[in-house]
């Protein structure tokens, strides 16, 4: 088992993590949240993106508005709600404390 | 030349081939069933088609304007297979929006599971189930349960149970199951065009249902009527204008396969009667039923060819509908004779028959008397 199959659980983890800091940068819409991760080890489907982002929204983490494209139907652009910058502020602090652990553990 | 089928994603048309719809359909169908629980389910359904009508239209151009199957297969590789559970989302590795080119394909093998498939069956599909689950050919398994009926006696009870405690392959991914293949898109097409019925009661929403199974009905009578059109052309196409020989052959043959009938009728009758047949002792070594076993055989060898020649004989009718139809009336006739001979034999030979058959005036009177005094009684 290489690392990166040992990792997939912690990554599917994670995504969720990093849709609230992609959401919070701008608003975006789901095209340019799969581009932004497609270059990372984070790349994503939309099968498995649009069922994560509408069970945020049930979850008051975010929202989204509709606005005209130049070509083509209005698309949904996402954008966070003050809950769901909340959560990101909680789940920043909680990452940078697993880091230094992981840093610290076995370090004597 | 392939078929194009036009259809509506996100309020806009767009035209498919046709196993590119069907990828579709297939590709939408799962993704519902797996949405089945989630409360967003119509939203998400609707978020998707959205995006494959966006990765469509960048695919058309102004003297492109229909997606080929090809393409649709490629545009549903990289949405990927919905995830049911919106917490066990499943990131690729780098490289996973690479498009595999097939749609929601998983290579990990799928447990097997005994099912009874009723797609080609003769009985119940136990058989058939078996088969499919040791990846046999399904004549062997038949062959082993007349084997284990002929010699042990216990396959029919083996089948009659199994028929009983085996459930049957219902849904598309019980069907797969049985197989040990995952329900994938492909598998679903595959298998949706085999049994059309069964996904339509697998298809979620009642409206859609209707209109499909309305499509459904549709294409099968304009199949029907293109099946009797072809027969009666070909019927047309290959009949002689008059019949030939053939045609008045064909009471003939009746009658020879009659007579073959009610002879190995009547040597079986005496077999089991007397032990002989036409008072032709048995050799000594020969149980009665291995006997019956041979003349059955006999029979089946000498009635074949005869059965075979009479569908034969079909093709010297000539025309349908003209005056030669007479031909059909004597056939028949033949074949009223030697059922009523037979008849005849069985009252003859069964002494409890033909009691029935003598009380049968005494019965209808009484019943006509039973009914006249119970109308009176009103």
């Amino acid at each position: 088992m290489s690392v990166n199959e040992k990792f997939s659980a912690i990554r599917k983890g994670l995504l969720e993590f990093l849709l609230l800091q992609i959401i919070a940068a701008e608003k975006v819409y789901v095209a340019d949240i799969l581009k932004q991760l497609s270059a990372t080890q984070f790349a994503t489907q939309e099968g498995t993106l649009y069922p994560l982002l509408s069970k945020m929204r049930r979850e008051g983490l975010l929202d989204y508005e509709w606005k005209e494209s130049e070509a083509g139907p209005p698309r949904k652009y996402y954008k966070l709600t003050a809950k769901g910058r909340e959560q990101l502020r909680d789940t920043l602090e909680y990452w940078t404390e697993i880091n230094e652990t992981v840093k610290q553990l076995g370090q004597i | 030349m392939n078929k194009v089928i036009t259809i509506n994603l996100g309020g806009n048309a767009y035209q498919l081939e046709e196993g590119g719809y069907d990828l579709l359909r297939a590709y939408l169908e799962t993704a519902a069933a797996r949405l089945q629980d989630n409360p967003d389910r119509e939203e998400i359904l609707s978020d998707i088609e959205r995006a494959i009508a966006e990765k469509f239209r960048a695919l058309l151009a102004s003297h492109k304007t229909v997606v080929e199957t090809k393409e649709v297969a490629t545009v549903l590789g990289e949405m990927g297979p919905i995830e049911a559970d919106a917490e066990a989302s499943k990131p690729g590795g780098p490289g996973a929006m690479g498009g595999t080119g097939a749609a929601g394909t998983e290579d990990r093998g799928t447990p097997r599971r005994l099912y009874r498939i009723n797609e080609g069956a003769m009985l119940a599909g136990v058989c058939n189930g078996i088969a499919a689950y040791l990846n046999l050919d399904p004549t062997l398994i038949r062959l082993a349960f007349v084997l284990l009926t002929i010699f042990w006696g216990t396959g029919v009870l083996v089948y009659l149970i199994m028929t009983i405690v085996v459930p049957e392959a219902r849904s598309p991914e019980e069907k797969a199951a049985a197989f040990g293949l995952p329900p994938t898109a492909q598998e679903f097409i595959r298998r949706a065009k085999a049994g059309y019925y069964e996904a339509i009661r697998n298809f979620p929403d009642p409206k859609a249902r209707r209109e499909w199974s309305r499509q459904f009905r549709r294409e099968w009578r304009a199949w029907a009527d293109q099946w009797r059109h072809n027969w009666h052309e070909n019927w047309i196409r290959q009949a002689p204008a008059c019949p030939s020989w053939l045609g008045f052959a064909l009471p003939a043959l009746s009658l020879l396969v009659g007579i073959a009938t009610v002879v190995w009728v009547c040597a079986s009758i005496s077999l089991l009667a007397t032990g002989t047949v036409f008072g032709q002792a048995l050799p000594d070594n020969v149980p009665v039923w291995v006997a019956a076993l041979l003349l059955f055989l006999t029979y089946a060898i000498l009635a074949g060819p005869l059965k075979a020649a009479r569908h034969m004989c079909y093709k010297g009718f000539g025309r349908p509908g003209g005056t030669w139809c007479l031909v059909f009336l004597l056939d028949a006739a033949v074949w009223l004779l030697v059922l009523a001979t037979l008849l005849g034999l069985a009252v003859h030979y069964f002494p409890a028959l033909r009691e029935a058959v003598h009380g049968l005036p005494a019965l209808a009177h009484q019943a006509h008397d039973d009914i006249r005094a119970w109308w009176k009684g009103r």
